[in-house]
């Protein structure tokens, strides 16, 4: 019961806020106050999971008032994929509510957040009744359109007014036919909806154009008539396709410009086209090819990743990846998100083209892999923490072969190493000026090798033992070996349960690099050179966390490799207080925050990008930040690494 | 201690009104603590969350000008059931007062008086927890108006949000990134909310206040769900009121 006048507005903030969120922006004070007498506010603390995936259609749609929540699904090996952001202003949930279907994705909050809820039934009737909600909630791209177009990109322009990014930028000029997907897999009217659901698996599509005998379209059938008309309707497999196919069929010239062809989805409420070259078919165009070509889905990206048929064709795909990272940034994601992305994003790559240097050695007459390998990531790779600006730091072993073979094998791992580091150059990540790159003999070696090499390292250690553990001890599998790679960490700890040395050694060249700050907290830039008057934000801020964790995190035996994660494992050990952990927490990714700003920068002005920032170009309130950032860190080598200089 | 003595005034008062021809909306409020349930978790409760603007501070000579009060169940806010009215308090507003919530008498003179208004705001609030900022303040008021119509005080289980803050929310010795030092500040709805980064809009509003109010108890809610203790029990041994 609402006690209140029918005239006065009882939460005015509320509409007003509700009046910046697309569809909302499209109703008249009354029907804003009836919506918000039914909202019901919820507070979310950070990591809460929100929405979980796989459970019921949501009672709600959510809209993000204050603080942001990350989108993930489940993989099939249990890991997550992050698929998507949302921020304020923004809303989820109506998809799953409108489609009655079970959650897709888990919903978690990335920071605190203030949701508004608005429930199903007032958001159905909406849908129903308000041709704005309609266009918006139940054609999802529209909704990606007119979001960007209305609102998101003008909060996008940065207030220094660089960096301004629009949707036409990235539909200019296109034609229908670079977006499409050529790949048009077809069948006959009388194919059963079983062998066509298989031919479309097979072939990796969504859809299946129904041709008659002489290659006219006669319809098409896609994933989702499959959910709606065969598994819904309680069809048979053994049916025909024609008695589910949609028979009218939208097509467009592929000459047709693309932005053209995603208005005419937008008005029919559809969501595939039939692209022809003349009568015949030469393509499908969904929704999902803009989505992957605007760079609004990770998801999408990473789809496009396993489905790549040459190195060629992953190289094409580093311009969109770059781009639906720096769009992620420049909505304010946090950086530790985009940099785990930035890592997902470039295991997969990795997985990707390891797999197919391996087809391609097959198919030369090398045959496959002889034993089972495994591929490892190094360094920054190793410890999840890839920027956009990353060289290769891998390696690879493999089953031990004894006798005569071992040469043999071991000529066709080098082989392939050097296959698919060139790869790896192709798609843009450069190779490593230090040679720490599987392709090198030194680095490419049976796993009984490897472990011979770590326990030399550990028990005799030299001055090139030190340099290169700081590298290797960084790593993990990103193909095979699982077990390997966790027997050799057990062994590591072993080693270094007995003899330290390389710990204090690695300990006091971390502390000869302390962050520069100076005695009366001024910054101490460098004195000559071509940075001169700079601060080398990635040397003496961010490396001196990453070694101080790894030297503690692998004196205690912890076995992961992800800075962040070293850290939370040192302060559960009672190494680290809590507030010093929060304070390098924030320190760590405000550097890494600036330092990716300068990258996106100078790509943006077509310079070089690099690590170095001048203290003059920060304003007063990021200087001070960079300042407690460099003490955090200062205090940090002096609680986790003083321990070790006088033992 | 202080649960006993309510409790055992509560079997008291149920005792001497058994015959009594009470209004019902008082006959339920006589019955509210045999309904709470201190065991059950802390955010499944239902809560009132209510604020009182008033003439001045003196209980016995000051009026109440306007009350506010919202729900929130399952730590949700809902803002389709609130109670928000205001009151003629048949006397001059001061003006120090109206400095405060800019209520002037203009705007009250065809309002009802407290004593109707307490009738329909007894209905709403039934036998849920009443939370408050600085509770005993609204709660003088609200007892008030009680004892003079009923003869008793509100059953209700009353908690202040204050108590929560410096208990639950701020620990002492809990340090914030970059020293934010929280032991030295007061614990005004202005502080609170503006630590927690709550905007109120419409401060000194009946209900601008109350919707602040009722975030910090969300996160209260949040933070005590997190917890091993996060039963009502748990949060009434911190927060009760008196």
């Amino acid at each position: 019961m609402a006690n209140m006048k029918p005239d006065e507005f009882p939460f005015p903030q509320i509409g007003d806020f509700l009046r910046k969120v697309v569809p909302f922006d499209t109703l008249d004070d009354g029907e804003l106050a009836r919506i918000v007498s039914r909202i019901e506010i919820a507070y979310y603390p950070r990591g809460t999971v929100i929405v979980r995936q796989g459970s019921p259609s949501p009672d709600f749609l959510y809209i993000v008032h204050v603080g942001s929540v990350r989108i993930t699904i489940s993989g099939g090996g249990g890991e997550e994929i992050l698929t998507d952001f949302r921020g304020e202003a923004d809303a989820f949930g109506g998809a799953s509510i409108l489609q009655g279907s079970e959650s897709l994705a888990e919903i978690t909050a990335t920071e605190d957040s203030i949701l508004y809820l608005l429930p199903a039934d007032v958001f159905r009737h909406l849908v129903n009744t308000n041709p704005a909600f309609e266009r918006t909630f139940k054609f999802s791209l529209a909704n990606y359109i007119k979001g960007a177009c209305d609102s998101r990109y003008r909060q996008l322009s940065q207030p220094d007014g660089t960096r301004t990014i629009n949707l036409d930028f990235f539909l200019a000029g296109k034609l229908v036919s670079d977006l499409m997907v050529r790949n048009l897999v077809t069948c006959g009217p009388d194919m059963t909806i079983r062998d066509a659901a298989e031919k479309m698996t097979r072939n990796q599509v969504s859809s299946i154009v129904v041709t008659d005998g002489r290659g006219t379209p006669l319809g098409v059938m896609t994933n989702r008539d499959l959910r709606s008309r065969v598994v819904a309707e309680g069809r048979s497999g053994d049916e025909s396709v024609s008695g589910v196919m949609n028979r009218a069929l939208h097509s467009v010239d592929r000459k047709t410009y693309a932005i053209d062809a995603l208005l005419h989805m937008s008005e029919h409420h559809i969501r595939h086209l039939l692209v022809m070259d003349g009568d015949s078919a030469a393509g499908i165009l969904s929704e999902h090819d803009f989505q992957v070509e605007v760079g609004s889905s990770p998801l999408g990206i990473i789809a496009q990743i396993e489905k790549a048929q040459t190195v060629d064709h992953l190289a094409r795909l580093r311009k969109r990846i770059d781009n639906v990272l720096e769009m992620l940034l420049m909505q304010g994601v946090p950086v530790d998100k985009v940099v785990s992305l930035v890592t997902g994003i470039n295991d997969r790559v990795t997985q990707r083209v390891l797999s197919l240097v391996e087809h391609a050695m097959a198919d030369s007459g090398m045959g496959p892999a002889p034993v089972p390998y495994c591929w490892m990531a190094l360094g920054s790779e190793g410890r999840r923490e890839q920027t956009l600006l990353t060289d290769q730091d891998n390696s690879l072993s493999y089953a031990d072969v004894p006798g005569e073979d071992g040469e043999q094998v071991r000529r066709w791992f080098l082989a392939f190493s050097e296959g698919v580091v060139d790869g790896l150059v192709l798609y843009g990540i450069p190779r490593c000026p230090g040679g720490i790159m599987a392709s090198n003999p030194s680095w490419c070696q049976p796993e009984g090798k490897w472990r011979e090499t770590f326990s030399k390292w550990v028990l005799r250690p030299d001055p090139l033992a030190v340099m290169l553990s700081m590298i290797f001890f960084d790593f993990r599998a990103v193909h095979g070996g699982t077990e390997f790679i966790a027997g050799l960490r057990e062994e590591l700890h072993g080693n270094l349960g007995k003899k330290k040395t390389i710990l204090e050694l690695s300990a006091r060249e971390a502390l000869e690099n302390p962050p520069p700050i100076g005695f009366f907290r001024e910054f101490i830039v460098e004195r000559s050179g071509e940075h001169r008057n700079q601060l080398d934000l990635k040397r003496r801020g961010l490396r001196p966390v990453i070694e101080a964790a790894r030297i503690r995190a692998l004196d205690l035996g912890v076995d992961r490799t992800n800075t962040m994660e070293r850290l939370e494992a040192v302060r559960d050990a009672g190494i680290l207080d809590d507030g010093l952990y929060s304070d390098i927490r924030e320190a760590y990714h405000f550097m890494n925050r600036l330092r990716i700003d300068r990258y996106l920068d100078a790509v943006a002005m077509n310079r070089d990008p690099d690590n170095f920032i001048d203290p003059a170009t920060l304003n007063s309130l990021q200087r001070n930040m960079l300042k407690e950032s460099f003490s955090a860190v200062a205090r940090l080598q002096k609680k986790l690494l003083g321990g070790y200089l006088f033992p | 201690m202080l649960r006993r003595i309510a409790f055992l005034r509560n079997l008291w008062l149920r005792y001497r009104f058994r015959f009594a021809a009470l209004a019902p909306a008082a006959r339920r409020n006589l019955e509210a603590p045999a309904r709470l349930r201190l065991t059950a978790p802390a955010r499944s409760c239902s809560y009132v969350v209510v604020d009182i603007e008033t003439t001045g501070f003196d209980p016995d000579s000051d009026r109440v000008v306007s009350i506010g009060a919202l729900r929130v169940v399952e730590g949700r806010i809902r803002l389709g059931d609130t109670f928000h009215e205001l009151v003629n308090p048949d006397r001059p507003i001061p003006a120090s007062s109206i400095r405060i919530h800019g209520i002037i008498p203009a705007m009250v003179a065809g309002a009802r008086p407290f004593g109707e208004v307490f009738d329909d705001f007894l209905h709403y609030l039934g036998p849920d927890v009443v939370v408050a900022h600085h509770a005993a303040f609204d709660l003088q008021f609200l007892n008030g108006a009680m004892k003079g119509k009923y003869g008793f005080e509100l059953q209700n289980l009353v908690l202040d949000t204050v108590p929560m803050c410096r208990e639950i929310l701020f620990r002492p010795g809990l340090r914030y990134p970059f020293g934010i030092d929280l032991d030295s500040r007061q614990y005004s709805l202005d502080n609170v909310a503006k630590v927690l980064g709550i905007a109120i809009s419409r401060r000194h509003s009946a209900l601008g206040d109350s919707l602040a109010t009722a975030m910090i108890l969300q996160r209260v809610l949040a933070r005590l769900e997190k917890g091993e203790s996060g039963l009502l029990r748990d949060l009434a041994r911190v927060a009760r009121v008196p």
